[in-house]
């Protein structure tokens, strides 16, 4: 088993974090572009709790190493599914992510877990962990092989990942402003309307 | 917004993101019987159905937080 770890701080309030986190791979995230689908299977509210719990279905698109494809064969399609479970707790103010691959689980085993927690009123912590297991028999060379290429993709899509969502959330902060300015304009003229309606009667 | 992985579930999907909330659960509950029988389809609902099973210990971590 090999582990990748990533820890990095996002300057922006936990709230605008945990609300854009829902539109990390929309098309203003022009860097992950290997996430080609995102389909939300399933939300609940816990009633005792508050803890909002999504399960979606992350659907990727990239590439396997040739060496790998050549091992495999052509069972290796280029589509691959993650299924992704997340609890938001308004409570802890704590946003958890665990992900698990779906597509060639019998070969490997990655289970990835994401957490946000504010640092303060104003950064957000965003801390990553995947844990990657390969789980074929045969050489220990080739699982190790297999382990490390899929710890250097996590680290190219982790940096790629942060750019992304940064867009997003800078995306995201002016088009919330402009609505808020927009919903103030929209007040102040329906005050001025009153106002010349008064005056008139 | 992003796709959906079966095309024609789509529509519903892009119209969750405008819909007020009366239409929002209605339109949720297309979607997903779409999704649905397009998982099925693919045979991916199975694998989701083992995923699931798989995540029970997440789950009692991440939501058996006393009040």
């Amino acid at each position: 088993m090999k582990v990748f770890s990533n820890t990095e701080t996002f300057d922006y309030s936990w709230e605008e974090v945990s609300t854009a986190n829902w539109r990390k791979y929309c098309p203003w995230n022009d860097k992950s572009t290997h996430v080609v689908a995102v389909d939300t299977v399933s939300r609940t509210v816990d009633p005792a709790t508050g803890i909002l719990r999504t399960e979606r279905l992350i659907t990727c698109k990239q590439s396997a190493p040739d060496w790998l494809k050549s091992v495999m064969g052509g069972c290796m399609a280029d589509e691959s599914h993650v299924f992704e479970t997340s609890y938001v707790d308004p409570a802890t103010r704590t946003v958890t992510m665990v992900s698990a691959n779906l597509t060639w689980s019998n070969l490997i085993n990655v289970e990835e877990t994401v957490v946000y927690r504010p640092l303060n009123e104003h950064q957000t912590q965003f801390k990553q962990e995947a844990k990657i297991t390969a789980l074929c028999g045969g050489w220990q060379r080739i699982k190790n092989n297999i382990e490390d290429s899929l710890v250097k993709r996590f680290r190219e899509n982790a940096i790629k990942g942060k750019e992304g969502f940064e867009a997003v959330l800078e995306m995201s902060r002016r088009v919330f402003a402009e609505e808020r300015e927009r919903e103030k304009m929209s007040t102040i003229r329906a005050q001025a309307g009153h106002i010349r309606m008064a005056h008139a009667s | 917004m992003s796709q959906s992985l079966a095309k024609q579930c789509n529509d519903l999907k892009e119209g969750i993101g405008t819909a007020d909330n009366n239409e929002c659960s209605t339109l949720f509950k297309e979607y997903s019987s779409c999704l649905q029988g397009a998982l099925k389809e693919r045979g991916i609902d199975r694998l989701l159905e083992d995923a699931r099973e798989d995540n029970k210990e997440n789950d009692a971590a991440f939501l058996g937080r006393k009040k």
